[in-house]
């Protein structure tokens, strides 16, 4: 059973059992105030999981959740309090509120603005405030008195505790729920891309603004649901009651601590902190309860920066082992505190045992093999014939891109064949990474048109461009950071032209990673590769989408002659498969030898173009390399 | 080193919890009733810190000093008093949960109210379900509070936004030149926006009545809660010309607004304050002569004496106590009164009713009423949503003090 | 007439506000750590302001004796505590929001939880103005405006004119590259980090000049604090200050003409339209970054 898979079943019985607890609990005599503490919990495992979805897995923070909350409130205090609409209708119709509202702010943002990062988390504290002055405004919603939300007859003969706690267990199973789909479905793949390099992840193929809707959306609907039963929970709906940064900020609190990247972590910080704030609360100890809050909150998220739950599955036994321990013993002896003490306790003495052993990280495999590979040398015999030249592939027609007042390229013009090998080269600033650039999609040109396969793509978003067949590699290597390498490519692959999942792509990833003799770190994280590897893995990557046209920027810097030539072969390899390559370099010896056709720019235009010898000899080539007193 | 570190710190901080924790828990084991038999446990919450804690802790005190001085006149019914208060951190989630844990884990003997509408709103729905007496200070807005068993200790009547605007321009009228030109400034918020605009359905308010008075309003401003700047509101009114100001509003609002008109060199002909945080009025001295606001009790000597020693000697233990406790306003006024009805009340139940059993105490509460030190003998009318016929007076600032002041007849001091 | 009052107040106002933002916004742009305690350091600037006034009997404004280098070392102690701790921007939140609530805590178990104003006979500027004709500058507001003009004055030419200035500038850029080329920027934090301290010290204090204290007020700068460090760019020092008259004369103008209770809606709103106009900041003139 793969992690994945475990997890399911874990979440399922804990569902059952909550379920059951539920139902069955009063009938057994279950204490009724822990069915009401733990509807607390399931309220801020819905609003963090939801959270969880935008800004966990694709890193846009959000400080707006209080918007949805909010509004699903609203939405169910107004409808039931004030015009006797029945309850259950106004969950969905907060979810459809909320889904709009979200809708709004990623048009917004993520069209209109492109925001990032911090930009995009202070557009989102204005929602909530934007809201509750519209709410104090209209007399209608209620201008600020606030609403009393009428509780509704609960079904059966059900006690309302029950059925406020089962309400809650729903909305945060089912948050939890998405959570989980979504991190194993490609959108989770998508929104983990965009997370560790958005421009990268486009070009390679992502459809980022589609997979970042989606994720607001959801989150903002589950956020709104989860507003809906909180209503019910306060019985009074006022403006600083669910439009109030308290919420926000500790949503981020506990997504935060718990650890942001997985489903499982929002639940955790969620549960610690309510307990923790509950236990608090009951020692009577007014004055230091927020002291001890903000002492554990500061050490916890300084001492665990990627969230709890990062190092509990680093150490999984020593944390349950620690939390049995603490628990058992406390239990046993009896002497101080109730049960959720122990089990406060518990918790944070395994967060504790966790984050103090789990410093000493297990040595990562380091590759044995030190630059230059001996694995490489086993291809050395390869036929050295070179494809047919066809049909034109890329054509760019007076091309030119300016920024601002700096034209980096004017009137280019270039045909591109299949089964070319182009050498892109010219002086700094001549404007060939531009013309990458502008090839992938990454800027649009100032006049001109590309097109390539017959396909217009000037208009076209750098995803699409991607699957029209170009694919391009960063001068700095740009990997994704927080999948491994084999994932890296297999991200390439399933978001390429034809869609497929993580375990569909895998395999084929393999496959690319042979043939830059890369396999063998497959399971490495990139952060563990040094230069020559990095960008080994950029180049399989960009052939894993199966690109007509791969443009190459600068893929042979830095590295010393054991690991160029390696690298060379690799290029011819590709090239053999079928690829036409543009490849920008400096190093005029391997062009020579590798390239089937030399262009050269120089300060945006075009100044040769044809066999290498001829290039290289031209007197107007070697005057804008070497200067006007240069004699060749 | 640094994870090390850290890790200690935190050590440390759950051992300090831990031991606290280990004193919470011997005290509540400590809890004996010397003769008489159990101790009759209280629970409630109270907003302690966050939003409403500038005057939770009135009733902190209020409360205590109650309990103190019941257990030392012999407890109810013999029985030693304890008082369970949890801080709800003014969060109404945190109301409901309290108090959940109050009744069905602390299986506590009672419940009084927490402080601020909202919350007791919150509070009520649970003592609702588990049918305990609500006894509660501070939500005067009849219509909102349907529990039966909710027994208000502040009461403005069945229709508060009726009672107090009909209460302020009678008393005006009273002086020789009643002011003709009203301004209105109200706070956009559930506890006094309804003074202004009616509530629900019921549109009557200090508009409305104003107009049937014949009354001009020259100037209507709502303003958010969250308003930091307060020279625009002033400006209008300054401009407006006003006989008499209406603040609606709570807290600091009225000292914000005197303050900013000041600064404006303008000085209001008369002003009328809702809910204002009597302290800060005080502390601005001149400016806020004359003002007028809302008050259920002042601890005037005239009325102390008529009221008797007793009430002198809550009053001044209670200053003594918010001396203690660092509070900067130690008077005992409206609040810390409210507070002190609803323990009546509470009180009162109990001894009527011969036990602490839930039904029986709200059906003996609905028969026989309660006395209260402070605001006499209460009749609870379920019609009214137990809203007792009020006894709201006017009080003001004279001579950099409050004073009731209308209705003349319990009156401390002329209204100027 | 009365517009032209509201826009006077409103900048008079804004002063105040930048004066509250700088702080934030320079860490945030130079240190890349979002402070949220620089809150806690305003409350308790006012909160001292407000103690040594009354228990001295002293001047309000002389307090900034004591008050502004004590706030200068819990700043510059803060911000060592942020270096040692080495946290992302977002983590950075995360912890100072901890060190807020305790800050909050202690506030209240010193001054309690009620109300606390300076009293008219301690503290005589609360409603005193200055009049040229029919307009009237309130003195509290117009000493915010005052020194908040000075401390952007100041900062601005300390960050272009001096050497301390231009390295803070390079760190903000690449922290890494900065300290090869001999900028060390731990002990260049701290200096920022103490300055950010004592103008929380100023602000603390012109607020307690106008203002009733309760330790929960910290909570209730933070969407005007942020607002104006939006607008003004995060990092900018001038576009800091000009988005604090900007906020300032916008809620002012819009609370006269139409309602104070549109005013925060206005806004905000606005505030989305500028960062999708101009995300760096209405007024980013690439001052820092």
């Amino acid at each position: 059973m793969t992690a994945g898979v475990r997890g399911a079943v874990v979440l399922l019985v804990v569902l059952f059992g909550l379920l059951a607890l539920g139902v069955f609990g009063p009938d057994l005599d279950f204490p009724s105030f822990y069915l009401v503490l733990l509807g607390t919990v399931f309220f801020w495992i819905a609003q963090t999981s939801s959270w969880n979805l935008l800004s966990g897995y694709a890193g846009y923070f959000s400080f707006g959740q209080a918007a949805y909350v909010g509004v699903g409130a609203y939405c169910t205090a107004v409808l039931t309090g004030r015009h006797g609409v029945s309850f259950y209708w106004t969950v969905p119709l907060a979810a459809v509120l909320c889904g709009l509202l979200a809708l709004g702010i990623g048009a917004v943002a993520f069209r209109l603005g492109s925001l990032r990062g911090e930009i995009f988390a202070l557009l989102t504290l204005a929602v909530p405030f934007i809201l509750s002055a519209f709410a104090r405004i209209n007399g209608d919603i209620d201008g600020g008195q606030g609403t009393i939300v009428p509780p509704p007859e609960a079904p059966g003969d059900m006690d309302f505790q029950q059925f406020q706690y089962l309400l809650a267990l729903i909305v945060a199973a089912l948050a939890v729920g998405v959570s989980y789909l979504v991190q194993h479905s490609r959108a989770g793949s998508a929104l983990t891309a965009i997370h560790d390099d958005e421009d990268v992840a486009e070009v390679l193929g992502v459809p980022t603004f589609r997979y970042k809707i989606l994720a607001i959306v959801a989150g903002g609907m589950l956020g709104g649901v989860a507003g809906s039963v909180y209503a019910l929970q306060i019985g009074f709906v006022t403006v600083e009651s669910v439009f109030g940064l308290t919420i926000p900020l500790f949503v981020i609190v506990m997504a935060v601590l718990g650890g942001r990247g997985h489903w499982l972590g929002p639940v955790l910080g969620a549960v610690l902190i309510v307990v923790l704030q509950d236990r608090l609360s009951s020692y009577g100890l007014d004055s230091w309860n927020a002291i001890f809050l903000g002492a554990i909150l500061a050490i916890l998220v300084a001492a665990a920066p990627a969230g709890l739950y990062a190092r509990l599955k680093a150490r999984p036994w020593v944390a349950l082992i620690a939390f049995v321990v603490v628990c058992g013993v406390l239990a046993i002896v009896n002497l101080w505190g109730e049960e959720l003490d122990w089990i406060l306790a518990g918790l944070l003495a395994a967060a504790a045992a966790a984050i103090v052993l789990g410093t000493r990280r297990k040595p990562v495999p380091v590759p044995q093999q030190a630059a230059p590979e001996p694995a490489v040398s086993t291809v050395e015999d390869e036929p050295d014939d070179v494809p047919p030249v066809g049909d034109v592939v890329v054509e760019c027609r007076n091309v030119a891109k300016h920024f601002g007042g700096v034209r980096a390229l004017e009137d280019v013009s270039l045909d591109i064949r299949t089964g070319e090998l182009i050498g892109l080269i010219g002086p700094n600033g001549s404007g060939k990474t531009t013309l990458v650039n502008l090839l992938s999609g990454t800027f649009r040109p100032t006049q001109g048109e590309i097109r390539v396969g017959g396909r217009d793509i000037t208009r076209l978003a750098p995803h699409q461009i991607a699957h029209v067949g170009v694919a391009r590699t960063y001068q700095i290597p740009k990997p994704f950071a927080s999948m491994t390498v084999r994932d890296n490519v297999a991200t390439a692959i399933m978001f390429g032209r034809e869609p497929m999942s993580l375990r569909a792509a895998r395999p084929l990833a393999e496959e690319h990673l042979a043939t830059v003799s890369l396999d063998h770190l497959a399971d490495s994280y990139p952060a563990s590769l040094n230069l020559h590897q990095r960008q080994l893995l950029e180049t399989a990557r960009a052939i894993a989408s199966g690109p007509k046209v791969l443009l190459l920027d600068e893929a042979l810097a830095g590295l010393n002659p054991a690991e160029l030539d390696n690298a060379v072969r690799v290029v011819r390899r590709i090239h053999r498969s079928g690829i036409t390559i543009v490849i920008v370099e400096h190093l005029l010896r391997v062009l020579n030898q590798v390239c089937t056709r030399i262009v050269v720019l120089d300060r945006g235009t075009k100044l040769a173009d044809g066999e290498p010898r001829t290039v290289m000899s031209d007197p107007d080539v070697v005057r804008a390399y070497l200067g006007r007193q240069a004699h060749v | 080193m640094r994870i090390r570190t850290l890790t200690a710190l935190a050590a440390a901080v759950v051992l300090t919890v831990a031991a606290a924790g280990c004193n919470r828990g011997s005290d509540s084991d400590s809890a004996s009733g010397k003769g008489g038999g159990p101790p009759i446990v209280v629970g409630s919450t109270l907003s302690l810190t966050g939003a409403f804690a500038a005057t939770g802790q009135i009733h902190k005190l209020a409360g205590e000093e109650y309990v103190d001085r019941l257990n030392a006149a012999g407890g109810l019914l013999g029985r030693k008093v304890e008082w369970k208060v949890l801080d709800d951190q003014s969060d109404q989630a945190k109301v409901a949960q309290l108090y959940e844990r109050l009744i069905t884990q602390d299986k506590v003997d009672l419940l009084i109210g927490p402080y601020a509408t909202p919350n007791i709103l919150s509070a009520m729905a649970v003592a609702q379900r588990h049918g305990y007496v609500l006894p509660q200070h501070t939500a005067v807005l009849a219509p909102q509070l349907t529990y039966d068993c909710q027994f208000p200790a502040w009461s403005i009547g069945p229709t508060p936004n009726k009672f107090i605007p009909d209460q302020l321009f009678d008393a005006l009228d009273s002086l020789p030149t009643p002011p003709k030109k009203i301004a209105v400034v109200t706070s956009q918020s559930g506890s006094a926006a309804f003074v202004t605009d009616g509530f629900g359905d019921d549109k009557t308010g200090v508009l409305t009545i104003a107009k049937d008075r014949g009354l001009d309003v020259v100037a209507n401003v709502h303003y958010p809660p969250t308003t930091t700047d307060w020279a625009p509101i002033a400006t209008q009114v300054r401009d407006a010309d006003p006989d008499l100001i209406i603040s609606n509003g709570l807290g600091v609002d009225a000292v914000n607004l005197v303050q900013a008109m000041k600064q404006l060199n303008y000085t209001p002909k008369k002003m009328f304050a809702l809910f204002p945080a009597p302290g800060p009025l005080l502390a601005l001295g001149a400016p806020a002569d004359g003002i007028l606001s809302v008050s259920m009790f002042e601890p005037n000597k005239p009325i102390l004496d008529k009221l008797g020693a007793k009430a002198t000697e809550i009053t001044t233990d209670f200053t003594k106590r918010a001396k203690e406790a660092k509070l900067p306003y130690t008077t005992f006024e409206t609040q810390a009164a409210a507070s002190w009805n609803a323990w009546d009340i509470l009180a009162a139940g109990v001894t009527e009713s011969g036990g602490t059993d839930q039904r029986k105490m709200c059906a003996s509460l609905h028969d026989k009423g309660a006395d209260t030190t402070f605001s006499g003998h209460l009749k609870f009318d379920p019609k009214d949503h137990n809203f007792w016929p009020t006894t709201q007076t006017l009080k003001q600032i004279q001579d950099g003090d409050w004073v009731t002041v209308w209705p003349k007849n319990k009156a401390a001091a002329p209204l100027k | 007439m009365n517009v032209v009052q509201a826009t006077l107040s409103g900048a008079l106002i804004g002063g105040l506000y930048a004066l509250m933002a700088i702080g934030l916004s320079v860490t945030w742009g130079v240190l890349r750590v979002i402070n949220l305690a620089h809150f806690g350091l305003i409350l308790i600037g006012a909160y001292l302001t407000f103690q040594l006034a009354t228990s001295w009997g002293i001047d309000p404004l002389l307090t900034l004796v004591v008050t502004v280098p004590a706030m200068f070392v819990a700043g510059a102690v803060l911000q060592w505590i942020f270096d040692r701790l080495a946290l992302t921007e977002f983590n950075s939140l995360l912890v100072s929001f901890g060190l807020l609530i305790i800050t909050i805590q202690v506030a209240s178990n010193v001054w309690s939880a009620d109300f606390q104003r300076m009293d008219a006979t301690v503290n005589p500027y609360a409603t005193e103005s200055v009049s040229i004709g029919r307009l009237v500058f309130p003195v509290t507001t117009l000493l915010a405006f005052v020194l908040a003009g000075l401390v952007v004055l100041g900062v601005h030419l300390v960050l272009r004119r001096t050497f301390a200035g231009r390295a803070l500038r390079a760190i903000a850029q690449d922290r890494a590259v900065a300290g090869a080329f001999g900028v060390d920027h731990r002990r260049l934090s701290l200096l920022l980090g103490g300055a950010v301290g004592a103008t929380a010290a100023l602000a603390g204090a012109v607020f307690s000049l106008s203002n009733a204290l309760t330790p929960e007020t910290a909570y209730e700068w933070f969407g005007i604090v942020f607002a104006v460090v939006i607008l003004g760019g995060i990092g900018e020092v001038v576009g800091t200050f000009a988005a604090g008259v900007l906020v300032g004369v916008l809620s002012g103008v819009v609370s006269v003409v139409w309602s104070p209770a549109t005013a925060p809606f206005v806004l905000f709103s606005a505030i989305i339209l500028a960062l999708l106009l101009r995300p760096r900041g209405l007024f980013a003139m690439g001052a820092v970054r």
